[in-house]
């Protein structure tokens, strides 16, 4: 069973990535809509994976990886970021920040699956 | 594995993006506020540049490209404003409303099934040169003036520490309140999302920073957040609302006690992913389609039907002597429960008055442009609620009288001064809550007012005597669209139309005060709710109906040569038979059956309705089309006619009929049968 915690403030987008991840076996799916609901998740509850947008009110995706990063359990929670095309600056931060894999808007299902099975070490067509 | 298809996600695409377009536009006339006052603008440049940038992901993800390559252009030219300190180029707000309304019409498109035009090449040329015109940025300032503890000090942008300062100057305290989460905290419904919610009710929110802590009893979740907010409440008053403790509130400024010389730095502008916002979001928010809640009152009135029934099978046992006393208490519970129930549904249905009022700055700024006026708008919706249905098709009648109050009722500011009035006229645009069931909406202006003399000679008719005649009198069709009336009378155009959105559509009352030199008030009453059915519109006996499409099975052309007349009954009967599918179905003549002169079209129709199971053709003589209307129940006793149901006004005032053919049906079967 994989525990993946998707952090967007769009809620249709939320909803995007989880139709797009459905079909991993057993994945277990919890919404955070803004940054700091998505430290707060992450400092109470065990998720096997991360999926993070940059763009939020509150707090931006930047700001909850380096927070994150900076917590002994949680250095090496895979985490996906999310974002969208225009934002080329932001793949050198977010890896820099910590970010496991960079992904930008539009993506296809297949691809954020591919990524996902791929940090969970899922095998191909698992 | 089945292939996901974000086209999937369109209608809630569609809603969100709305949602966005609204903050957009909200944005772009604070920062329009914000240039001309010369207050800071980074704040409102970010707000905005996120919500396009939202726009533009979700609009990438479901494939509409043309409103993506307008968003991608407008995040350009915010980036470049962003760079500038918040400065933006001349003209720069207006380029930026006209590409808002460009991707507004692009989601409409969509929304209706229409292709998504292209983007228009000027505008984009337009958004183009915005990004050219680059402004150096101010050197911001850094202040010791806070006492802040050094790890939120680390996180606060110059901008938001700007936000605090001017916060203090205008004789609020910044505070800083700690919050930390815990499993148990959670489970007790406290997280940061509910802190945030009721700290937003008396203070407003300028940043959170989350801060790591050791583990401990006070932060369980190693974690704890600092939130910095301004307010006029007390430490007391801040620690009851949001549940913590007053030792977890530190002062960070106050007025009159902090603020020494600030210090020149250059700090650098962090990235714009970085950007906060301090208004409370929204949270654990369902979004329903109106559809199914409307199911859910249809369920309810089937209830209440079975109640009835229940409700006279008791009356039945009493009559013969039975003691029912204990099941007439339980009967009146379930009424009040009932009662409860309906008003519960409703109450879902309710969207808060402020968001119709939202694009009314945006309509009085293009006036403001195009008529040289200088209007000062007032808006308040206070805490009033009304259906989305009533809010929606109030609108247009809400822009009408706005409209007019600034073109027509508000003078130029050289008549206006020359008449011993301030230059900036007024505009007060108000929703209140009136009695139970109904909302009013107040447009009030203190403009020149109405002279009923010149609207009578215009009218041809003798002067009105009283506001409410005067107001009867610029209702009428003919003469509000004449526009010397308008423009001599400081009002009329369109009242024609605001009288039929307000009374005809909704159902509702509109009253007016005028004094000339001193302005005119308009208040139109409308029900809080409506009941909307999608209906087929048909013509028949050369008269228009409708009929609620869910009673209908099927449409079918009337061939001929396909109906015979059904054994023993005579000519003139209503009824007669036709095959469909190799089964013969009854065929009413409508249009006998509604007593109806025949007009004999050339291609008629049939409407097949279901009745008791067995199906039942209606002969019209053509549909006209399919839409949503509001259904009025008809109210005088008199006009209460059996397969009738109510009225409704399809947009050209004419009420027409909602006929119900199933009850029809009833009594055409009876009167065959009286004839057989």
């Amino acid at each position: 069973m994989a525990n993946i915690l998707v952090v967007d403030d769009s809620k249709v987008m939320r909803d995007m990535v989880v139709a797009c991840l459905r079909g991993l076996p057993g994945a277990v799916f919890a919404h955070a809509g803004s940054g700091l609901e998505a430290i707060e998740r992450l400092s109470m509850e065990r998720f096997d994976l991360v999926v993070l947008d940059l763009n939020m009110p509150d707090i931006g995706g930047i700001e909850v990886l380096e927070f994150v990063r900076g917590q002994d359990h949680l250095k090496t929670v895979p985490i996906i970021v999310v974002t969208t095309r225009g934002d080329e600056g932001a793949r050198a931060s977010s890896l820099e920040a910590g970010a496991s894999r960079f992904m930008v808007k539009p993506f296809s299902p297949e691809e954020i699956l591919a990524e996902t099975r791929a940090l969970l070490g899922l095998a191909e067509g698992v | 594995m089945s292939r996901v298809d974000l086209r999937e996600f369109l209608d809630a695409y569609l809603d969100e993006v709305d949602e966005h377009l609204a903050n957009a536009n909200t944005q772009l006339l604070a920062l329009d506020a914000a240039l001309r006052a010369g207050e800071p603008t980074l704040r409102a440049v970010r707000e905005l540049f996120r919500a396009l940038h939202t726009i533009k992901g979700l609009s990438a993800m479901v494939g509409v490209d043309p409103i993506v390559a307008i968003a991608h252009r407008m995040e350009a030219s915010l980036r470049a404003a962003d760079r500038a300190g918040g400065q933006l180029p001349e003209g720069a707000i207006d380029v930026m409303l006209q590409a808002v309304a460009a991707i507004e019409q692009r989601v409409r498109a969509l929304a209706s099934g229409h292709p998504v035009p292209a983007p228009p090449g000027p505008l984009l040329a337009a958004l183009d040169t915005l990004d050219e015109v680059r402004t150096p940025a101010p050197v911001a300032r850094t202040t010791s003036g806070l006492a802040l503890d050094p790890a939120v000090n680390a996180k606060i942008a110059a901008f938001e520490r700007d936000a605090l300062e001017r916060g203090i100057a205008s004789g609020r305290r910044a505070l800083c309140v700690r919050f930390a989460p815990s499993p148990e905290r959670a489970a007790a419904g406290t997280n940061i999302n509910t802190v945030r919610e009721r700290l937003g009710v008396v203070s407003e929110i300028v940043k959170v920073v989350p801060v790591s802590a050791p583990r401990s009893a006070e932060a369980p979740a190693a974690l704890t957040f600092a939130l910095l907010v301004l307010t006029r409440a007390s430490d007391e008053d801040v620690a009851r609302e949001v549940g913590v403790d007053v030792g977890s509130i530190d002062v960070v400024g106050e007025p009159g006690t902090s603020a020494p010389a600030p210090e020149p730095a250059v700090v650098p502008v962090p990235e714009l992913h970085d950007e906060e916002r301090d208004d409370v979001q929204r949270r654990g928010v369902v979004r329903v389609d109106v559809a199914r809640l409307d199911e859910a009152l249809e369920r309810l009135a089937q209830l209440v039907i079975s109640r009835g029934v229940l409700a006279r099978e008791i009356a039945v046992l009493a009559s013969r002597g039975t003691d029912v006393r204990g099941l007439q208490i339980v009967l009146r519970e379930q009424s009040r429960q009932l009662r409860d129930m309906r008003a519960a549904v409703l109450q879902l249905r309710m969207v808060p008055a402020s968001e119709v009022l939202e694009r009314v700055p945006l309509v009085v700024r293009g006036l403001r442009k195009a008529t040289g006026k200088a209007v000062r708008l007032e808006v308040d919706a206070g805490r009033t609620e009304l259906d989305k249905a009533v809010a929606e098709r109030l609108f247009p009648a809400l822009v009408h009288l706005v409209r007019n109050a600034v073109d027509h009722a508000i003078e130029a500011p050289d008549e206006r001064r020359r008449a011993g009035k301030p230059e900036e006229g007024l505009l007060r645009v108000t929703f209140e809550t009136r009695g139970t069931g109904q909302v009013a909406l107040v447009v009030q202006d203190d403009g020149r007012g109405i002279d009923a003399a010149r609207v009578a000679a215009r009218a041809g008719v003798e002067v009105p005597t009283t506001d409410a005649a005067l107001l009867q009198l610029l209702c009428r069709p003919g003469l509000s669209t004449r526009d010397q009336v308008s423009t001599t009378s400081g009002r009329g155009i369109g009242m024609d139309v605001v009288r039929r959105i307000v009374v005809e559509e909704l159902g509702g009352d509109l009253s007016m005060t005028t004094t000339p030199g001193r302005g005119t008030t308009i208040v139109a009453r409308v029900p809080l709710t409506l009941s909307i059915v999608d209906v087929l519109t048909f013509e028949c006996g050369s008269q228009r109906f409708v009929v609620p499409m869910a009673s209908i099975d099927e449409i079918i052309e009337i061939d001929p040569t396909q109906v015979s007349a059904p054994p023993r009954t005579g000519a003139g009967s209503t009824i007669a038979l036709i095959q469909r599918r190799g089964e013969a179905v009854p065929l009413v003549r409508l249009d006998r059956t509604l007593g109806l002169a025949s007009a004999d079209p050339e291609r008629p129709k049939a409407l097949v309705v279901r009745r008791d199971g067995d199906a039942i053709a209606f002969a019209i003589d053509r549909t006209l089309g399919q839409q949503e209307v509001v259904v009025r129940p008809l109210e005088d006793p008199l006009l209460r006619v059996p397969g009738v149901t109510g009225a409704t006004d399809l947009g050209d005032g004419r009420p027409t009929l909602v006929v119900d053919l199933v009850a029809l049906s009833r009594i055409s079967g009876e009167t065959s049968e009286v004839r057989t």
